[in-house]
């Protein structure tokens, strides 16, 4: 199924006539195929208006477009049945088993048992569910894979929307936080347009392509991509939402195969101390890496570089930590910090790729693709 | 061999108003007051013993923690247990053994019928205190005895009064039966009018019943009341949702 | 004349001749206990409906059935007979109105036990108010209405036996038959069936519940 954009067009909902509204007038464009985040402090209106997208909450006034068609007035039970819905306690069915709880829309829907079997399997398997799991009921099943099961279900008839609603806050912040790699590997393969309220600023950081910011009464503070909003506040709120640390939070959203990076003050074993010293000079740099047939074998501390000793006699150290290209900055970060040599390296399966230095994470947060050592754009 | 007094026979076409009304109805032989006082005493000595026998072995149990069995079976029991057909039972164990048809099988049987919900109530009661009071009277020095009785049973006192009542209620509802196993009281105006297929007894014996257990349960709603200390009575308002 | 080797406690010759009419009397005891369950079961659950709809009524609806338990049966059969006869349906109002109390508490709470997120979910995948009301949410209160038919079912055995001062009460009947000729056979047959028939019903509910149940049987990790 091909991923459908949701138009939120003008959607208010005022719960008490003549009071204030819940969600005011709110305009949002989600991209097909895209997660947004909907996040905010609690009054903001974010799962009411998630609730309306699924009319779970019927809108005061405003329309809702799913895939350019109005749904404003469709027929309630038909539109959830193209939607797939996870909420945070998962309301499993505990009368019915897992595969049946699965089973729940593809057979209101008419799917023969053959479709839903196989449909099952592969579901199980997406959402890395163990087979034997399928019979049982949903008490026997730990909190993570209760969850698990919840979006499984979500997905059963293959909907083109996802609306999820805290989806991962019952659980502890390990299973947590493998719960939403999984999310962004099975988007990264279904590609569903997923609408997502959180209250946790990290996790939308981490899953979203765009986030609506939301303040009390429902007006949209900012609607933009994770790294805008923590470079471009919009205003004093957004600041104070995302929060003091933006700046390291950003280190969080960039990878360090976005970074240019170049060889660093590291040099074969066969090299020559004379050599060596002037590569050091060059990089300013007290110590000097190694490579053995382009392996990273160590740091060797500068002065111990003497013209009588080759590189492969002395004394080396091993590097406080390895950063690989899909490593984070903040990653890379925390190894510059840890290390005595204020460079991390770069393995990439194993073979040497590059250093990281400090000017050069910060070049990537301040200005982004310009080379901080030439000053030439990148 | 019946012990049973039967009331004269009561003409058919005497309506319900002229039968209450007629002083002979109230005062005669088998008379309204006679039967009340019958009726009253059995269930008062039945309550009583259930009283005596149920709260302390229920409080004693609840304050050990012990007992969570017992609790079970008396629920069970008190389910299970047909009180006509165990008094019926007895009828002939009483007869056998020479103790007449009054008054060990009615008693016993409901006896059976009263002991559970005061049981029930006392447990609970007890069991539910809050244990924070508990703990600061026993760290005060009480001794476990006064811990019982000055604390627990005094906050206590709300669940096991209203067990009471149930008790009572259902003692007195069920006491006319006895007119049917060879004994008089309140029932006796049901079972002459089923006798002699006279509508005027039957209904007027039906309203007594009703009446009296009605009163019954309203006697121990106000003395409820009154005995409670004020706090205890407004920690069960506000307990009350 | 009180006890003689005529007399005992139980004649068991006397049992197994009579055995046609005992089991009728049986019989008829378990007939009138489902039908007055059925009924309380038929009046109880709209009341309880009413109450999960419009909360405000519950405790109207908790307050007459409760008032109507209190009232002593023998009260109430003598109240009827005048209007309905020495009848079946004299015995089956009493008895119904009697579960009441039982059967509307536990339907209500067995409905309000129901988990929000499960009626969410529920809602959120599209299933109409009438599937998700029978397929979701009665099989799931289904525990706690079974509890109170057993409940009911086990107390009306017991009162039944007092209908048997206007006729009706099958082996409440055994009991007074043998009072009346001072028979003890009889009256102990008809105490101890009466007795076993409360336990076992209360048994094979218990039996069936948990057969209807799975999920319950499942200990959670």
């Amino acid at each position: 199924m091909s991923a459908r954009a949701i138009r939120l067009d003008e959607l208010t909902k005022t719960f008490a006539p003549g009071g204030d509204p819940a969600v005011d007038r709110l305009t949002l464009d989600i991209p097909g195929g895209s997660i947004v985040a909907l996040i905010g402090p609690s009054g903001c209106g974010k799962t009411t208006t998630l609730r309306m997208i699924n009319r779970l909450i019927e809108p005061t006034s405003g329309r809702i477009e799913i895939g350019g068609v109005d749904v404003t007035h469709q027929p309630v039970t038909e539109l959830r049945r193209d939607i797939g819905y996870v909420i945070q306690q998962v309301g499993l069915f505990p009368h019915r088993t897992v595969s049946a709880n699965i089973a729940t829309v593809p057979k209101t829907l008419g799917w023969s048992a053959a479709q839903i079997r196989d449909r099952i399997a592969e579901l199980a398997a997406l959402v890395g569910l163990d087979t034997d799991m399928l019979d049982r009921y949903p008490d026997e099943l730990s909190g993570g894979q209760q969850q698990r099961v919840g979006v499984a279900r979500a997905l059963a008839s293959d909907p083109p929307v996802l609306l999820m609603d805290e989806p991962f806050g019952a659980v502890d912040p390990i299973v947590r936080a493998r719960l939403q790699d999984e999310l962004l590997t099975l988007q990264e393969r279904l590609h569903k347009t997923i609408v997502l309220v959180t209250h946790d600023i990290d996790e939308a950081l981490k899953l979203a392509d765009r986030i609506a910011l939301l303040n009390v009464g429902g007006t949209l503070e900012q609607y933009a991509t994770p790294d805008e909003l923590l470079s471009a506040p919009a205003n004093a709120f957004v600041e104070t939402f995302v929060g003091e640390d933006r700046g390291v939070k950003r280190l969080q959203l960039s990878l360090v195969s976005q970074l240019a990076f170049d060889q660093g003050p590291v040099v074969p074993l066969e090299t020559t101390p004379e050599r060596a010293r002037a590569v050091m000079a060059q990089y300013r740099s007290d110590w000097l890496g190694v490579l053995d047939d382009g392996v990273f074998v160590g740091w060797v501390p500068g002065e111990g570089v003497r013209d009588s000793v080759s590189l492969s006699d002395l004394p080396r150290y091993p590097p406080a930590g390895r950063v690989t290209p899909s490593s984070t900055l903040r990653n890379a970060m925390e190894v510059i910090m840890n290390s005595n040599t204020s460079v991390a390296v770069i393995d990439d399966d194993g073979a040497f790729g590059g250093v990281v230095t400090l000017e050069a994470i910060r070049g990537a947060l301040g200005l982004s693709g310009v080379d901080p050592r030439t000053g030439a754009s990148v | 061999m019946s012990r049973v007094t039967t009331q004269a026979a009561v003409p058919r076409d005497t309506t319900l108003w002229e039968w209450i009304s007629d002083p002979e109805t109230w005062t005669g032989q088998g008379g309204i007051w006679e039967s009340l006082v019958e009726t009253v005493v059995l269930c008062a000595v039945v309550v009583a013993i259930a009283i005596a026998v149920a709260v302390p072995l229920a409080a004693w149990l609840a304050h050990y923690r012990k007992g969570e069995l017992g609790v079970t079976w008396m629920v069970t029991l008190s389910r299970a247990v047909p009180t006509f057909a165990i008094a019926g039972l007895l009828v002939p164990v009483s007869l056998i053994n020479g103790w007449g048809f009054e008054p060990w099988p009615i008693f016993i049987a409901l006896l059976l019928l009263a002991i559970p919900p005061i049981y029930l109530n006392t447990y609970t009661a007890v069991r539910g205190v809050a244990p924070g009071a508990v703990d600061a009277a026993r760290a005060m020095g009480f001794s476990e005895r006064r811990v019982l009785f000055e604390v627990e049973l005094a906050l206590a006192t709300t669940l096991i009064f209203a067990g009471i009542r149930v008790s009572a209620v259902q003692v007195v509802a069920t006491e006319p039966i006895r007119a049917f196993l060879g004994g008089d009281g309140m029932g006796r105006y049901v079972r002459d009018g089923l006798g002699q297929n006279n509508d005027t007894l039957l209904v007027g014996g039906a309203i007594l019943i009703a009446t009296l257990a009605a009163l019954t349960g309203l006697a121990f709603g106000l003395i409820e009341r009154s005995v409670l200390p004020y706090g205890v009575r407004r920690l069960k308002t506000s307990q009350a949702s | 004349m009180i006890s003689s080797s005529r007399n005992p406690i139980v004649r068991w010759d006397y049992v197994v001749d009579q055995s046609d009419s005992i089991l009728a009397a049986l019989w008829q005891h378990l007939e009138l206990t489902l039908l007055s369950v059925l009924v309380g079961l038929a009046v109880s659950a709209p009341l309880a409906a009413l109450a999960l709809r419009h909360r405000w009524t519950t405790s109207a609806i908790t307050g007459f059935t409760g008032f109507l338990y209190t009232l002593p049966s023998v009260a109430l059969f003598a109240l009827l007979v005048p209007a309905f006869g020495l009848s079946r349906v004299s015995t089956i109002i009493p008895l119904a109105s009697y579960t009441l109390l039982i059967l509307v508490t536990n339907i209500i709470a067995g409905f309000r036990s129901v988990p929000e997120s499960v009626i969410d979910a529920a809602n959120g995948m599209g299933l109409t108010p009438a599937r998700r009301v029978l397929s979701v949410q009665l099989p799931l209160a289904m525990p706690s209405i079974i509890t109170g038919i057993r409940i009911a079912t086990v107390s009306t055995v017991g009162l039944l036996t007092v209908a048997a001062i206007i006729g009706q009460g099958g082996l409440g009947r055994l009991i007074l038959d043998g009072l009346r000729r001072t028979f003890w056979t009889p009256m102990t047959v008809g105490a101890v069936l009466s007795i076993l028939l409360a336990l076992a019903l209360d048994g094979l509910i218990l039996w069936l519940g948990r057969a209807a149940t799975p999920w319950t049987r499942k200990a959670s990790p």
